[in-house]
């Protein structure tokens, strides 16, 4: 079955169409890529599934289960978990707080509980560490734990962010853009780490990504979106053979691929 | 124990002793120090540490006032349970005038809950049989008559008994996951909601404790002036409870006291010039927010790298 699918979903802001009747299936244990021009709708299209606009119509689906209309907490408490274009780790937070917040739902701590401190929070508290811990660990920022995140340099908050959004174990990761600003070794390691959240932890990825080198290496899916439209799916292979595609979009990236290499 | 929880800890304990060498108005300020105390802390959870720029607290911290005398003159309740009424009535106030503004930050925000500032200002000044008016109300001393202590005496140790406690449970409340979400969503909302942070439950919680802490502060401020009149409460007053928290250190527990404790004491300087007060305590922010946007616990963080924790830090073995 489908992790997640997205069924015939449009919504325009103030007359303009930002996604128009968009078809989409991601097959559970898939990593699945969006690429597309500035202004195809990708970023909408993971604010409408994490539920921050909701769609005008149309549905989506969470391993079967409707999940429009619910409030973007709730969708991410039901195991959708994203990061953003630009990071938004938390200043005036450790690197490791920032993580633990990603376990807010996980502890559930009352307000009375908290204040007076009672035993059972302390011990949730303790175990909550020490998951951010290891989320840390397993992105390879356990080292940065104790830094304010405000002084992380932009690559070190977007893996910091990815273990933010994995400690709370979800089935779905959406990541806008995780390579922006990355070095070349960086976005190897990113490779590398995608790979091992989906085929060790069975986390089905969504990616939006302009740095084709890493979705053509790593997703096993692409969808080409451009003006709030699917215009091709399939696999690398496929996609980039893709006349149309090559056409509205991948030519001069794929130009800019070459002159990388 | 983090060196700011340390320090707080030390000031209270100095606190405790400062009756012993204390005139009457030297503990009359110490008693305005500890309430005020109270408040700020509360203020800060609302706008230091949630980031909700919301101007209700002024309002509220004369409904906990005005509560306790109504209360305890026409009603006849003991002190004892017109205090924590008293929170409770301006914790429902707040809740119930925070509602509306779940949806509202930023601007809009802030010139709506001006706008209910003004309306409870109107209130106190015009509900005369009720509020008594411009002449306001009398409160009678406190009574601690099984304890052998007078009044005063009775009434600081309970406020330093109150603002120990509200400390601690502050100090708690900020080290758990409660904690991590205010500041979640003073920093993004959006970002904040995609990590499962439930802001209309997390913003609600959050004026509700500042409205219960301003009630509490009101209901100890009443009897310690012994009346209760408008312009307490005033625009005056709001200026005086952000000097508190901006100068001390938005988003800081150990801020808000040192706030508290600053204003109060530099208020009482100026209590000769009470012209000059709105200007200086004004001007006062304004300085903090160009030259020292931390504030004093700013300061002591990048200084001294005292950092206030939002975890309950693990020991390693």
């Amino acid at each position: 079955m489908a992790a997640l699918e997205i069924q015939n979903v449009s919504i325009a802001f103030g007359g303009v169409v930002a996604l128009d009747r968009v078809d989409l299936a991601i097959a559970a244990g898939d990593i699945h890529g969006i690429i597309g021009p500035n202004g195809a709708g990708k970023t909408t299209l993971l604010n409408v599934i994490t539920g921050i606009t909701p769609p005008d119509s149309g549905d989506i689906l969470l391993h079967g289960k409707s999940i429009v209309g619910l409030k973007a907490n709730l969708i991410a408490a039901s195991g959708i978990r994203r990061t953003f274009q630009t990071s938004l780790l938390c200043k005036g937070m450790t690197v490791l707080e920032n993580v633990m917040a990603g376990l807010h739902v996980k502890l559930r701590a009352g307000v009375l509980a908290a204040a007076f401190g009672l035993p059972s929070v302390w011990r949730d508290e303790k175990d909550a560490a020490d998951a951010a811990r290891a989320a840390l660990d397993y992105v390879g920022a356990g080292a940065l734990a104790e830094r304010d995140s405000g002084e992380l340099s932009f690559g070190q908050q977007r893996i910091v962010e990815i273990a933010r959004a994995l400690v709370s174990e979800p089935r779905v990761l959406l990541l806008d853009e995780p390579a922006v600003g990355l070095s070349p070794d960086r976005v190897t390691q990113l490779d590398a780490l995608l790979r091992r959240i989906r085929n060790e932890r069975g986390v089905t990825i969504v990616m939006i990504e302009h740095v084709i080198r890493l979705v053509v290496d790593v997703c096993d899916r692409i969808t080409v979106m451009s003006s709030g439209r699917p215009i091709a799916e399939g696999t690398a292979d496929e996609v980039t053979r893709n006349a149309e595609v090559i056409e509205a979009y991948l030519g001069s990236a794929l130009h800019a691929v070459d002159s990388h290499a | 124990m983090t060196a700011s929880w340390r320090l707080m800890l030390g000031g209270f304990v100095l606190a405790a002793l400062l009756p012993l060498t204390a005139n009457r108005y030297t503990l009359f300020v110490g008693n305005a120090m500890l309430v005020q105390i109270v408040l700020a802390v509360g203020l800060n959870l609302l706008v230091g540490y949630a980031g909700l720029l919301a101007f209700v607290n002024g309002a509220l911290f004369g409904i906990g006032a005005y509560a306790v005398a109504m209360l305890r003159e026409t009603l006849h309740f003991p002190f004892w349970l017109a205090l924590p009424c008293a929170g409770v009535v301006a914790m429902v106030i707040g809740v119930v005038v925070a509602l509306p503004a779940l949806r509202l930050y930023g601007l809009y925000l802030a010139l709506a809950s001006i706008a209910f500032a003004q309306f409870a200002l109107w209130t106190f000044m015009h509900w005369d049989p009720v509020t008594g008016g411009p002449s306001g109300l009398k409160v009678a001393p406190v009574a601690f008559s099984p304890l052998p202590i007078s009044s005063e005496l009775g009434l600081y140790y309970l406020s330093l008994l109150v603002a120990v406690a509200i400390c601690w449970l502050t100090h708690n409340l900020l080290r758990s996951r409660i904690g991590r979400a205010l500041v979640a969503i003073r920093e993004n909302e959006t970002a904040a909601e995609s990590m499962a942070i439930d802001l209309t439950r997390t913003k609600t919680l959050v004026y509700a404790l500042a409205a219960l802490y301003a009630g509490i502060a009101g209901g100890l401020f009443a009897p310690l002036l012994g009346l209760v009149v408008p312009e307490s409460y005033d625009l005056f007053q709001v200026v005086f409870q952000f000097a508190m928290v901006v100068v001390g250190g938005l988003g800081s527990l150990l801020g808000a006291v040192l706030g508290a404790a600053l204003m109060v004491w530099l208020q009482e300087g100026l209590r000769a010039f009470k012209d000059l007060q709105e200007i200086a305590f004004g001007g006062l922010i304004l300085l903090t927010v160009l030259f020292l946007p931390g504030g004093v616990a700013g300061l002591l963080r990048t200084r001294l790298g005292w950092r206030e924790k939002l975890h309950r830090p693990v020991r390693l073995r």
